[in-house]
């Protein structure tokens, strides 16, 4: 019998064995990374400009595909309308974070010179 | 007593929203009244839960505030003269989902940014578990109280007599059971799986049950699951109690790679089904397992998959972990839960808590109420 607390152990030791004749040739670790909490300037510029996609606009109901078609239209129909809605929001969303990443860089160039303006004092 | 429940959402199949409903019940059977109330109310269940805009709270009514995200009207109802008990769930961490559901994660990443101000401003802070208690304290709470979620496993219908799995003529079945979302790891599952599927049991099945976080994820997964498994993975979900009851006997083993956890009812559920669980050590999960599951940390999927092998065919580890596994049930049983439930809304009642001489009392009500 293998007892819980050891069982672990004996499937590494199982997976090295059998890797050693071999079984599992896939890489070691096949895990994601967790993601960055703090999300990167290049990703928020990505998501700056809004770009719906209209495949994402369907019914999920059985049978719902005229349902699908229904949305469809009705979104070519009012294209005028969110083309101008997503222009002036992803303008703003552009503008906001090319100020945002400005004000980032006069910051890391103020506290570069910090330490040695406190140098001079 | 007059006890109104507030929810920052509430859905069909969502753990804290049937979990409001049990306190509910509960709170009828103890003679209290109020209603339960919800910010964003999902189909299914009009009528049980009202919009928080009907919210009218008598003056001595009490708010009991589930957290689990982004809770908009906040202020407002911390502004109100109640007392108010708030009991946390965790909230998702929203890296893991801005990618995927970046409404959802503006909630989420709005849920975590009101807690310092929820712990402030309530007059006595629990979590479902110690691990979510462990964030509130970290925020600023002086003291927590422990209130485990109140699961009604009853409801999943019941469980096979004897042993269960580990027959080697039937084929092997891998569960896991929880929202499909990025951060519960489907992904890793599936890749898992797909080598226990090649080098150990070729006729394996794997079981996902879930709502999805987007149509579009679960479509990755099933995507993924065709490439690396075809027709070998079945993603299931708004299954009835009864239908996922099914599943859980189905399967030979629970295998839940998740990275958050605030506490996993599914992971007691399996143990319910008296199935070996194999299990990431996040979260509240090792303290909800304890000694009943196979806790791993190994990033190798190798690993994994020698672990599943183990746990489905060893069967007096099998029976070890069925063994431990009601004796961790135990633990949460609905009474004991209840108990610490009462105990911590009378402590909130009482005029007393929130001084500095409250953490006694409210410590010795709940002790005795343990």
């Amino acid at each position: 019998m293998t007892d819980p607390e050891s069982a672990v152990e004996r499937a590494r030791q199982s997976a090295a064995a059998r890797r050693a004749q071999g079984a599992y040739p896939e890489p070691v670790s096949t895990a994601q990374p967790e993601p960055e909490s703090l999300v990167s300037a290049d990703k928020l510029l990505q998501w700056a400009l809004i770009e719906p996609d209209v495949r994402n606009v369907r019914s999920t109901r059985r049978l719902g595909a005229p349902i699908t078609a229904l949305k469809r239209v009705l979104l070519r129909l009012l294209s005028q309308y969110h083309d101008g809605l997503i222009a002036e929001q992803s303008r703003f969303n552009a503008h906001l974070l090319i100020t945002v990443l400005r004000l980032q860089d006069r910051v890391e160039q103020l506290e570069q010179r910090l330490p040695r303006e406190g140098g001079e004092r | 007593m007059i006890v109104h429940q507030i929810l920052s959402g509430a859905g069909l199949h969502d753990a804290i929203t049937t979990e409001a409903l049990m306190f509910r019940e509960r709170f009828g059977a103890w003679g209290w009244g109020g209603g339960d109330f919800a910010a964003r109310i999902g189909a299914g269940i009009d009528g049980e839960i009202s919009p928080l805009t009907r919210l009218r709270a008598e003056r001595e009514a009490l708010l009991l505030l589930h957290h689990s995200a982004g809770a908009p009207g906040l202020t407002e109802l911390l502004s109100l003269p109640n007392r108010k008990l708030l009991l946390y769930h965790n909230v998702t961490p929203a890296a893991w989902l801005w990618d995927h559901a970046p409404l959802v994660a503006v909630h989420c990443a709005l849920g975590r940014a009101q807690l310092p101000e929820l712990v402030r401003r309530v007059d006595l802070a629990a979590a479902d578990s110690e691990f979510n208690a462990a964030e509130l304290r970290a925020r600023g709470a002086r003291r927590t109280e422990v209130v485990p979620l109140l699961v009604n496993r009853d409801r999943l219908g019941p469980v096979p007599a004897g042993m269960q799995g580990g027959d080697p003529t039937r084929t092997p079945t891998v569960l896991f059971v929880g929202r499909l979302s990025p951060h519960k790891r489907q992904e890793e599952v599936i890749r898992t799986f797909s080598l226990y599927r090649r080098w150990r049991a070729p006729d394996a099945r794997l079981l996902l049950v879930g709502d999805p976080l987007t149509v579009e994820y679960a479509e990755h997964l099933r995507l993924l699951a065709d490439q690396l498994a075809p027709g070998a993975v079945s993603i299931e979900s708004g299954l009835s109690d009864g239908e996922l009851g099914d599943r859980y006997r189905a399967a030979d083993v629970f295998l839940c790679l998740s990275q958050h956890e605030g506490f996993c009812i599914p992971v007691l559920e399996a143990l319910h089904f008296g199935l070996p669980v194999i299990a990431r050590p996040v979260g509240a999960i090792p303290e909800v397992a304890g000694d009943a599951a196979l806790l791993v940390e190994d990033r190798d999927p190798a690993v994994l998959a020698e672990l599943l092998h183990l746990a489905v065919t060893d069967l007096p580890l099998r029976a070890e972990l069925r063994r431990r596994g009601r004796a961790r049930l135990a633990l949460f049983a609905p009474e004991l839960v209840a108990a610490r439930l009462r105990a911590a809304v009378e402590a909130t009642a009482s005029p007393r808590t929130r001084s500095s001489s409250t953490d006694r009392d409210v410590r010795d009500v709940v002790d005795q109420a343990s």
